[in-house]
């Protein structure tokens, strides 16, 4: 009782001798103090350290951006000329009109956003889920499980490329298609023509071959068609899935169970708890880990490459090649077509940079909310 | 899609029944246990399904030549340890590149690590800009992956000439810091030429270092994220600097990121297109007849990956502080 009504006298009492100290104390004396000692010096040049450091990266990680941009605009004659360096002299658009027009960007364009958003919409949920049971649900083999998402990590994708594309190009899960054609008739067919035509994924025309090659091969050649990515995303093996899984565990661990509880005693089963308490609640999460899976999709060579091989479904690393009116044989070519080529790829990353324009705050909440621990 | 889905759900569902046999009713916890293997059906199933087959058949086509017949599918014929063979006593430059890749790794990954630690604790400090600078640092893990990688490539096989409008990363970094500043830098001081070495490598690649350090600085402010305040707080109380500040509190609780980073880091560098061997795999796979040859150097080399996987995983996992939850 005492101590708290003497308190503030004693504070007011403090609080004035330092106010009458302050203002006897000369202008000069009190700018030393406050700016000749140590801790404030180490923090000035902390600052600047800091700040040289982060421009400096900033910089090396900008610097290539900018200086394929400024290619990208010069002329023919700038690659030649040793006097321009990152400021095009004849400005000219060429590069952009003729790979829109002889590359089929647009094209390929359609392409890629249909395959990147079908994609990596379906990678986000099933990765959710699988991240979820494995972060939530102590049943027993989760550690395997978990094991096996760690094992697809680790295996490099070319070790399986080979036979990811035999796999499609003989899609058959376990013999059944084999043995179902077998002894397939006309009917058969038809029925399996009607599946075909409700998910009317596939074009007129690979329907018919994808019947030829029930018939033929005794399974279904689903290269050349968005279905091996899909079924890849459907199960969580695309590429760097077992990352995305392993973020969303991560995150996933981190949300109080007495959310759920308290859910499951207002008497909500286990997917709906799922659906509209977890997954609104990990927006930021499941809009980094999109950001990841759509861009990496949208970039990826690798698997692009591998399953479509006829040039009849352009997608976006098809379209990095030398447009035919731009070809020449003058001085400066290696350089020219570099330029080139860099243009192909800023036009490739272009609706990735607005988009991460969009997000990227997401991207950062998303990492920081959730408290990736190893325990 | 529903159809392939269909078709694997009837596969597998006799494996998933067997544990639902149990004639007692279960307590809610392992009613709610067995609710997990419902969320992770799809991949169960697409591992069983898809992936181990492909893993199969590669370690298969890895022993084997294959040919395609149209009407029959295709015909393998096994031919033992042949493409083994090959590929490290007939291929002139596997065992070669596979040396230079692992030497190229062993010099890159601290170097990741430390690169990207040390950015982590810098942009997770309170500062002007901020948010600017992070979403700066994250652009390479968005944009230089996959076809921007191969762009970068071409170019720098279509060209060795260094110039500007090339835009490589390596060009760049050069232009930045001459190699040799650094050695005049570090020869007053008393460190071994193997140091200034690894130094002057690193600031030459640092383009390739910023590119590949994106994941795990992402992992590692999370990992600064997830420190409780209050422990920095009574450390400042008890006066302690910065310097100390980093290292018992800041090492200690993030050295689990360092050990996931690690792994995150060998897996990701041995297995990204621009890896040495994993290009010499690549160009390996589009030559003639190449396929199982490739297969089989991919299959060797994955070997090393989980034998360093390994190797760092036990290193690390001795040093590894756990703070215990209460």
């Amino acid at each position: 009782m005492n101590a708290q009504q003497t308190a503030p006298k004693m504070l007011k009492n403090t609080k004035n001798k330092i106010k009458v100290e302050f203002e006897r104390t000369p202008l000069k004396d009190r700018l030393k103090a406050k700016f000749i000692n140590m801790a404030f010096i180490t923090d000035v040049v902390w600052y600047i350290f800091r700040l040289v450091l982060l421009l400096g990266i900033s910089y090396i990680v900008l610097f290539p951006f900018y200086s394929q941009i400024a290619g990208s605009f010069m002329g023919r004659d700038d690659f030649v000329d040793v006097t321009v360096m990152l400021i095009p002299k004849n400005f000219s658009l060429d590069m952009y009109k003729f790979i829109v027009l002889e590359n089929d960007y647009l094209k390929a364009f359609g392409n890629t956003l249909t395959l990147s958003a079908i994609t990596s919409l379906i990678q986000v949920f099933v990765c959710c889920l699988i991240g979820y049971g494995l972060a939530k649900f102590k049943f027993k083999g989760n550690k395997y499980v978990f094991l096996a998402v760690v094992l697809t990590m680790v295996v490099p994708h070319q070790t399986l490329q080979l036979s990811l594309f035999m796999e499609f190009r003989f899609f058959d899960v376990f013999g059944i298609l084999k043995f179902l054609s077998g002894n397939a008739t006309v009917g058969d067919v038809k029925w399996i023509n009607d599946i075909l035509a409700s998910i009317n994924i596939f074009g007129e025309e690979s329907k018919n071959k994808l019947i030829q090659g029930i018939i033929n091969d005794g399974a279904l050649n689903l290269n050349n068609s968005f279905m091996p990515l899909v079924v890849l995303s459907l199960s969580g093996l695309a590429f760097k899935n077992g990352l995305y899984i392993f973020m969303l565990r991560q995150f996933f661990r981190g949300v109080p169970d007495e959310l759920e509880e308290s859910a499951y005693i207002d008497g909500s089963g286990v997917f709906r708890t799922f659906l509209s308490i977890i997954l609104p609640l990990s927006v930021p999460m499941m809009i980094t880990v999109f950001l990841f899976a759509f861009s990496w999709q949208w970039t990826d060579d690798f698997y692009t490459r591998l399953f479509f091989t006829t040039n009849k479904t352009i997608v976006m690393p098809d379209i990095v090649k030398i447009p035919t009116s731009l070809e020449t044989n003058y001085a400066g070519q290696n350089l020219y077509y570099s330029a080139i080529r860099n243009t192909c790829g800023l036009m490739i990353i272009a609706p990735l940079v607005i988009m991460y324009a969009f997000l990227q705050n997401f991207l950062v909440q998303g990492i920081e909310r959730s408290g990736l621990t190893a325990d | 899609m529903t159809n392939d889905l269909k078709l694997n759900k009837t596969v597998s569902a006799p494996k998933k029944a067997e544990p639902k046999k149990k004639k007692r009713a279960a307590s809610l916890d392992k009613r709610k246990a067995r609710a997990g293997w419902w969320f992770v059906m799809p991949f169960i199933i697409g591992f069983i399904a898809v992936y181990l087959p492909v893993v199969f058949d590669s370690i298969r086509y890895s022993f084997s030549h294959i040919k395609i017949v149209s009407g029959e599918g295709f015909i393998i014929e096994n031919v033992g340890w042949a493409n083994y063979n090959e590929a490290l006593f007939v291929n002139p430059d596997f065992v070669q590149t596979l040396l230079k890749g692992l030497q190229q790794l062993a010099f890159d990954i601290p170097a990741i690590i430390l690169f990207s630690l040390f950015m982590a604790v810098l942009l997770n400090q309170k500062m002007a800009g901020r948010a600017l600078f992070r979403a700066i640092f994250f652009i390479p893990v968005i944009l230089s992956t996959g076809i921007m990688e191969s762009i970068n490539a071409q170019n720098i096989v279509a060209s060795d000439v260094d110039d500007i409008a090339t835009g490589t990363g390596q060009d760049t970094a050069q232009q930045i810091v001459s190699a040799i500043d650094i050695e005049r830098l570090f020869a007053h001081m008393r460190v071994g030429q193997e140091l200034v070495e690894y130094v002057v490598g690193v600031i030459n690649k640092i383009y390739d270092i910023v590119n590949r350090a994106g994941v795990q600085m992402l992992i590692f402010l999370a990992g600064l994220q997830s420190i409780s305040p209050a422990i920095y707080e009574s450390c400042q109380i008890d006066g302690a600097t910065a310097w100390e500040t980093f290292w018992k509190i800041t090492f200690p609780m993030i050295s689990p990121m360092i050990l996931v980073n690690s792994i995150y880091t060998v897996i990701d560098s041995f297995t990204t297109d621009s890896n040495l061997v994993m290009k010499f795999i690549a160009s390996e796979y589009t030559s003639s007849n190449g396929q199982e040859i490739s297969s089989a150097m991919a299959w060797m080399y994955f070997m090393i990956v989980i034998v360093a996987v390994g190797l760092i995983a036990a290193v690390c996992s001795a040093f590894v502080f756990y703070q215990k939850k209460d």
